[in-house]
């Protein structure tokens, strides 16, 4: 039976003194490496760049300054049960829309990513124009990240966060609702939509997809359409971004999917060893997007604030791939609610466009010229418009949602 | 600039910065049970750190690291300008002993030449002796690193082969593991003949064989129930124990700011593969923390010798044999039962023209430090008088 909402508590952010007091003491002791000379992005973060930001951080960065403006959003935490884990206190915005019908969505971030990810896209949900369907917004923090407790033992896998998820919005009153994701919120979507599909979540949306290759028994068309692929200039385009991740940007990944504990103990002791380790994806995964320094430091304190630690967060690469045995999709199935995609031209794992086929069934698909990996945050605009089309008046999958179809 | 000796000084300053980071240390969670599943367990490194903190005597141990003969030498790379390169040079008594360049890998350090030095130089009739000589590789321990790109297999290999002319062995064997064998490779193919004699790997390992040029080889795991048991001891160091090397091979800048700022975080990264690489090898938390000391103390930093692993693959694009192909000068190889890599042995004859071949059953991949007798033991069975690679350095067989 899902918890019900009295037991939800409003979350306010207030980090201790004494943590604040903790990072300046590391701040003020920062060891740098040296770097080789003209190695601008060629080995990872640059060194200009990350002692430009070590400075901010020291000197000019005002941590509660960015609370408190977190704290503007409406915030709440919520002891969930999960099968086998007992039960994880996970926190979360709840952004109701003013329209009572709003389609109730729940937003799912990634890694790098976080909660956060949400806050340009809320005002364009939940009061956008009129003639718009509007949303109630739910974006958690995943178990392990921002301020969501994390699993104590081995074994979280895809239908548990599925679980989390589903158990979250049930809470909330919301029995029926759409999902939208990128990076982890994507691949999540996938296990989410496996157990829910129909029952609870009645369409979602990516904009980051990707997923496997087609097997000729499976996907005949798609796998003969490989053989096609060397004619199909905009795909090889992709595919070439795709590999050139494949083969210079994996790093991360097999650490983490693999000795996460062993990365963990330097993302948990040192801010510029988490600070370069982050940065580096903010940067390549984004669309030249013009971060500023004091986002790019929010973004790297919600990490290093983070209720379970920087550690933690890396340990959804191990558990959802079995130690790096299996990919992110092991376990899902394709399910046949509305499933919309978002292309972006700064995406870094850009599979064709008719793979998505094979992750859900596409009634929505959308191609802009700009943005990366961050969508929500870089084009915020641009995403909120993708689910304003997919879901209002007129769209593929408006109405899903039975007696919430986003206007009164 | 010629031969300077070498005394390790580590400035109090840096001993006090130090001590002031391991006060202020941030430890993760960890999960119920984690083992080693997830990487180096948290009781093993809070213990680490603690005797790190309380413990350890790094006075001492750099005491005793300074009773081994070491220098310091200037030595020209093309296009490198100079790097100062810190080396071991442990002669033995034995006026015609075999010149002989011990070349450690990562995470090692020329340390590891150690517990070798007095079994090598020994003077006896019943073994050859070897002059030892040791090299911090370049961004390594107290060698100076290089300061820009393109310093690749070649170059090393140059920094090597200097080392060695100028400390006046023209000819001269080498051994090594790790990073240590696959720049043999580079240095047998450069040198081999000329400067290079005989070169020994206690991690034997190489490209697959392709099917057009080795038929037999290839399809040997096929109807080979030991190569196939080899190749899947490669297996788990593959799926579940190469998440280092393929970010040092593409972002050795980004780990790098964790390992030159976090203590604990170099000392994790590193211990990690100093208990999963060995063969159940009982460290002591002291032989522990000064291996770490010599990374977190090195003239470059410890982000310096990560680098390696970029510049001999060119970032991930081919592997670390590019560019060095098979020497025929001989070549021996000891197989230790817990090495990270192994493959059929009969592919180790892509690698080079082997005329030794021995097998251990212990071992594992830091082998100099954890069968330092039976690596030894191999020298002394290749070089030695009746063995196949006796003589090879004309003058200095070994035996006076």
């Amino acid at each position: 039976m899902a918890s019900t909402t009295a037991e939800e508590q409003p979350f306010t952010l207030a980090v201790p003194d004494a943590d604040l007091e903790l990072l300046r003491t590391k701040l003020a002791s920062v060891r740098f490496p040296d770097e080789l000379e003209g190695a601008a992005w060629d080995y990872g973060a640059p060194l200009a760049d990350i002692q430009r930001l070590v400075t901010h951080w020291k000197n000019s960065f005002d941590w509660r300054k960015a609370e408190a403006a977190i704290n503007t959003l409406p915030m709440f935490t919520h002891d969930i049960e999960v099968d086998g884990f007992g039960t994880l206190n996970i926190h979360y915005v709840h952004q109701k829309s003013a329209v009572k019908n709003a389609v109730p969505l729940l937003f799912v971030h990634g890694w790098p990513g976080h909660f956060l990810e949400v806050r340009k896209l809320l005002p364009l949900l939940t009061a956008g124009p009129a003639d718009q369907p509007s949303f109630h917004v739910v974006a958690l923090s995943l178990p392990g990240f921002g301020f969501s407790e994390a699993p104590k033992k081995p074994g979280f896998k895809g239908r548990h966060y599925a679980e989390v998820f589903n158990k979250l919005m049930l809470s909330l009153g919301y029995e029926e609702y759409v999902y939208q994701g990128g990076d982890w919120g994507c691949a999540l979507g996938a296990h989410a939509v496996t157990h829910y599909a129909h029952t609870h979540i009645k369409a979602w949306h990516t904009n980051t997809p990707f997923y496997r290759r087609p097997k000729f028994l499976s996907n005949p068309l798609l796998f003969l359409g490989l053989l096609t692929l060397p004619f199909n200039e905009p795909a090889l385009a992709g595919l070439q971004r795709s590999q050139e991740f494949m083969k210079k940007g994996m790093g991360y990944y097999m650490e983490q999917a693999t000795q996460p504990q062993t990365l963990g103990y330097s993302l948990a002791d040192s801010p510029v060893g988490l600070l370069a380790w982050i940065y580096e994806k903010l940067v390549s995964w984004s669309d030249d997007y013009p971060w500023t320094d004091d986002e790019v430091i929010e973004w790297i304190s919600i990490y290093w604030f983070s209720r379970a630690g920087p550690a933690a967060a890396g340990r959804i690469y191990y558990e959802i791939t079995n130690r790096n045995t299996n990919d992110l999709f092991e376990g899902t199935k394709r399910t046949t609610v509305p499933f919309g995609v978002a292309y972006f031209p700064g995406e870094i794992a850009q599979t064709p466009k008719s793979w998505s086929k094979m992750l859900g069934k596409v009634v929505f698909e959308s191609t802009h010229d700009k943005g990366g990996h961050f969508s929500a945050f870089e084009q915020p605009e641009k995403l909120a418009s993708d689910l304003h089309k997919m879901f209002g008046k007129g769209g593929p999958a408006h109405g899903v949602v039975p007696g919430r179809n986003g206007y009164d | 600039m010629s031969e300077q000796p070498f005394t390790l000084a580590i400035p109090d300053a840096d001993l006090e910065y130090l001590r002031k980071k391991l006060d202020v240390v941030r430890l993760p969670d960890e999960l119920d049970g984690a083992g080693w599943q997830y990487g180096a367990p948290l009781a093993h490194i809070q213990r680490l750190l603690a005797h790190w903190k309380d413990g350890f005597d790094w006075r001492k141990a750099e005491a005793e690291i300074n009773k081994l003969a070491m220098f310091t030498r200037d030595v020209d790379v093309e296009g490198f300008g100079t790097l100062n390169i810190h080396y071991l040079h442990q002669k033995s008594e034995v006026k015609n002993a075999i010149p002989l360049l011990f070349v450690h890998g990562w995470p090692g350090h020329f340390l590891e030449v150690r517990k070798l030095l007095p079994i090598l130089t020994a003077k006896s009739p019943d073994h050859p002796s070897f002059h030892v000589v040791a090299v911090s590789l370049p961004g390594f321990a107290f060698s100076e690193g290089p300061k820009k790109p393109g310093f690749e297999g070649r170059q090393y290999a140059e920094v090597l082969n200097k080392v060695m002319l100028a400390l006046g062995y023209n000819e001269y064997v080498y051994q090594g593991g790790d990073w240590g064998h696959l720049l043999g490779a580079h240095v047998a193919h450069q040198y081999g003949h000329k400067h290079v004699k005989a070169w020994h790997s206690n991690m034997p390992c190489y490209r697959a064989p392709k099917l057009l040029s080795n038929p037999f080889l290839t399809l040997e795991p096929y109807y080979s129930a030991a190569a196939r048991q080899r190749i899947s001891k490669s297996a788990k160091y593959r799926v579940t124990g190469s998440g280092y090397f393929l970010e040092q091979a593409t972002k050795p800048q980004t780990i790098g700011y964790s390992l030159a700022d976090s203590p604990v975080g170099l000392l994790a990264w590193i211990y990690e593969k100093l208990v999963a690489w060995t063969d159940e090898y009982p460290w002591t938390d002291d032989e522990v923390l000064e291996w770490i000391s010599v990374y977190w103390f090195s003239r470059d930093g410890p982000a310096a010798s990560v680098r390696i692993y970029h510049a001999l693959t060119g970032g991930s694009t081919h592997d670390s044999f590019a560019g060095a192909a098979r020497s025929t000068i001989p070549l021996g190889v000891s197989y230790f039962p817990k090495e990270i890599i192994q493959l059929p042995k009969s592919w180790t004859q892509l690698l080079g023209n082997v005329v030794f071949e021995s097998e251990h059953d212990k071992g594992g991949h830091f082998a100099a430090t954890e069968q330092p007798e039976a690596l030894a033991g191999d020298l002394r069975k290749m070089y030695g008088k009746g063995g196949p690679a006796h003589g090879v350095v004309p003058g200095r067989n070994g035996y006076d």
